[in-house]
């Protein structure tokens, strides 16, 4: 018992240096960015809901649960996201292994058809279902397609500028995230054009601290240049659920699995 | 100092916006579980010949008015599904009401799926190019310019999934044999050999269908699995022909039995997807190929390529064979070897698929092009997404070639444009 008691006083000790002491090393900041918005726990779901306005301020509507197995903390990651609006996509189901060394591997299930489609890798950063938030944003974007720097430390927030490594393969020139110094949420995040002009910005609207881990629950794209923005708002979160590797397979683009999507029971 | 600023206002920033949940039906409340209610769509849809058909009067190829109904229920941990068409087809002038889905699905242990009644059945790794995929097609619907789902029948079929660690095996046996919808001349009218040109009989070419017994049944089966990101399965299948390319002894249309073996393999290479599949096919009453009234045993192979060539515009390529065997004596055996298919028969199609970017539009063409038949068929497609309700489709197919007996010359009369409207509910 005090073999625990001694581990939690240096685990807080730990926590309270890194609260009196901030990080300098910028990818040592991006990678706990990154443990925090994609990793939280071992596994997740999460009900996410979208309200999708474009510039003449339409709005469509997508709403959607999501389970989510790590393989590794910072590592390869499994997703199921099963549809239930709008009435067209019901029931359409979408599968992801996301690899770090190599392209993620996609499949969609398309109920009319009885018709399991596989995604070629393609263009992270395009639409994720119509919504101004691309694919890449909703799985994470890997911390090594970019060089980091840190611009600033405030009372609250890391300033990081982040430089793509290939610039030819994605449409911005550099971007800057605001990351929470308690939480390592990345709480705001704006991408900039060759002319250094801000044409899209990602910010955290809610979060809400589940199980014990900061989770956002509502944020916001905002498309500067064209207009139009996407609200994303999650609720019924839970975390280590211990969902097994088989709730990731065909037979739960067939056949979602019931047992893991219904809400938890609080 | 400017970043402090930015930092400090940035909590306000976004919420002293208007919240877009909160006055709209999209507050709390619109989170309750979805009800299990029904849901659906009605259609309108009209589509007309570029050219007359000179053995049709009616210039219409699509005329649908179409009310989807589809629920689901989930008694005791089964579900129970249910979808259903009511159309009516100013093209045959006629009410129809079309069972979709009638299905209950049910586990077995831990690693047992079930799934019996009126279902759409796929497998195979084909775009528009079916070798082991031996469930019923609605190939009227797809050239008349329907959605691609109708593209598939739904058939009466119990399936069976067993899930392994390594192995996944998938059964389906359909009791009574489901043949394609296949060319009957009401719509579109067809090659006949036996007057070397196209025929629209009156009444419509009703071929005749196996007898309903076990014995006439369907059994498919694939083995399949996933080793890392390349998908790996093998075939079966034991039933018939599902188009009518064989005739009795009363010289009518009938469906020949068929056997069938294969395999195929799904994987990224390079940028893209990578797909190769193959299947045997025997003809188990003309093992030879010298009865004339009977298809006779064919290879076919399958290889594909996709990937996105641009942002959101995705290409793919297929090259397909038709390889007949006994060639020989099927030609020695006819009564018009002329029209016999070619020994080879090379097909070669492309995808191109382009998105907007918030996806409200889609334009796509997908080309059929055979050099050993010389014809060709071509569906372009432009779909735009209103809104979540409404949907607008509009898109032609267009046939052609040299030959009168080649598949996608013989219906060059029946080059169509059509447009649909859909509601979504």
């Amino acid at each position: 018992m005090t073999r625990y008691a001694a581990l939690l006083t240096s685990l807080l000790a730990l926590a309270a240096a890194d609260a009196a002491e901030p990080l300098t090393d910028p990818d040592e900041i991006v990678a706990r960015a990154n443990l925090a918005s994609y990793y939280a726990g071992g596994d997740g779901r999460a009900e996410v809901r979208m309200i999708i306005t474009d510039a003449q301020d339409r709005q469509q509507r997508r709403q959607f649960t999501v389970l989510r197995r790590d393989l590794a903390d910072g590592g390869d990651q499994q997703f199921l996201v099963v549809f239930s609006q709008p009435s067209d996509v019901r029931n359409t189901v979408f599968l992801v292994d996301k690899h770090i060394d190599r392209d993620d591997d996609r499949w969609l299930y398309l109920p009319g058809l009885d018709l399991v489609k596989r995604i070629s890798a393609g263009d992270k950063r395009t639409s994720f279902v119509g919504a101004h938030y691309f694919y890449e944003d909703v799985s994470g974007r890997r911390p090594s397609d970019d060089e980091h720097e840190l611009v600033e430390t405030t009372d609250d927030y890391y300033l990081l500028r982040h430089v793509p490594v290939e610039p030819q393969t994605v449409e911005f020139a550099d971007y800057r995230t605001w990351i929470d110094r308690e939480t390592f949420l990345p709480m705001k995040i704006e991408y900039r054009d060759a002319a250094a002009e801000i044409y899209r910005r990602v910010e955290v609207v809610e979060v809400t601290t589940i199980d014990g881990f900061p989770t956002v629950t509502q944020s916001r794209v905002s498309d500067l240049a064209g207009g139009g923005r996407t609200d994303m708002q999650f609720r019924y979160i839970a975390y280590d659920l211990g969902l097994p590797e088989d709730v990731f397979s065909e037979r739960s683009l067939r056949n979602p699995p019931r047992e893991w999507l219904e809400r938890p029971a609080r | 100092m400017r970043g402090l600023l930015i930092a400090c206002l940035l909590p306000f920033a976004a919420t002293a916006q208007e919240d877009p949940f909160a006055d709209d039906g999209w507050d709390d409340s619109g989170w309750e579980e979805p009800a299990r209610g029904v849901a659906g769509f009605a259609e309108i849809a009209a589509g007309g010949r570029l050219s007359g058909d000179p053995l049709l009067a009616e210039r219409l190829t699509l005329g649908d008015l179409r009310l989807r109904l589809e629920s689901e229920w989930h008694p005791a941990g089964a579900t129970l599904a249910l979808k259903v068409d009511l159309d009516h087809d100013a093209v045959e002038n006629e009410w129809d009401g079309e069972l979709r889905e009638a299905t209950l699905a049910f586990a077995v242990g831990d690693s047992i799926d079930v799934k019996a009644g009126r279902q759409v059945l796929t497998w195979g790794t084909g775009d528009l190019l079916f070798l082991n995929d031996l469930f019923p097609k609605d190939f009227e619907s797809f050239f008349a310019g329907r959605d691609d789902e109708y593209l598939k029948a739904p058939g009466n079929a119990i399936r069976v999934t067993r899930y392994g660690d390594a192995l996944n095996v998938d059964f389906a046996w359909s009791p009574v044999f489901d043949s394609d919808v296949y060319l009957d001349g009401e719509r579109f009218s067809f090659f006949s050999p036996r007057t070397g040109g196209n025929i629209a009989p009156q009444p419509p070419l009703d071929a005749v269908e196996p007898d309903e017994s076990l014995a006439h049944g369907e059994y498919a089966l694939r083995l399949f699995r996933t080793v890392g990101s390349r998908e790996l399965a093998l075939y079966g299948y034991r039933g018939f022909f599902k188009q009518p390319t064989a005739a009795n002894a009363n010289g009518e249309p009938t469906f020949a039995p068929l056997s069938a073996v294969g395999a195929s393999l799904r994987q990224p290479a390079g940028p893209g997807l990578f797909n190769a599949e193959f299947a045997w096919y025997l003809s188990r009453d003309d093992r030879d190929g010298a009865d004339p009234r009977i298809p006779n045993d064919q290879l076919r192979i399958l290889a594909g390529y996709e990937w996105e060539a641009r942002p959101r515009l995705t290409v793919g390529l297929q090259y397909y064979l038709e390889a007949t065997r006994d060639h020989g004596a099927l030609l020695a055996n006819s009564p018009a070897p002329e029209f016999e298919p070619d020994e080879y028969r090379h097909l070669l199609t492309n995808r191109l698929t382009w998105r907007s970017a918030r996806e409200r539009h889609t334009l796509s063409l997908f080309t059929f092009f055979s050099p050993s038949d010389a014809d060709f068929y071509l569906r372009p497609a432009w779909t735009y997404r209103h809104s979540d309700t409404w949907t607008l489709t509009t898109g032609a197919s267009l046939f052609g070639g040299d030959e009168p007996q080649t598949f996608f010359n013989q219906l060059r009369d029946a080059s169509n444009l059509y447009i649909r409207l859909r509601y979504n509910f």
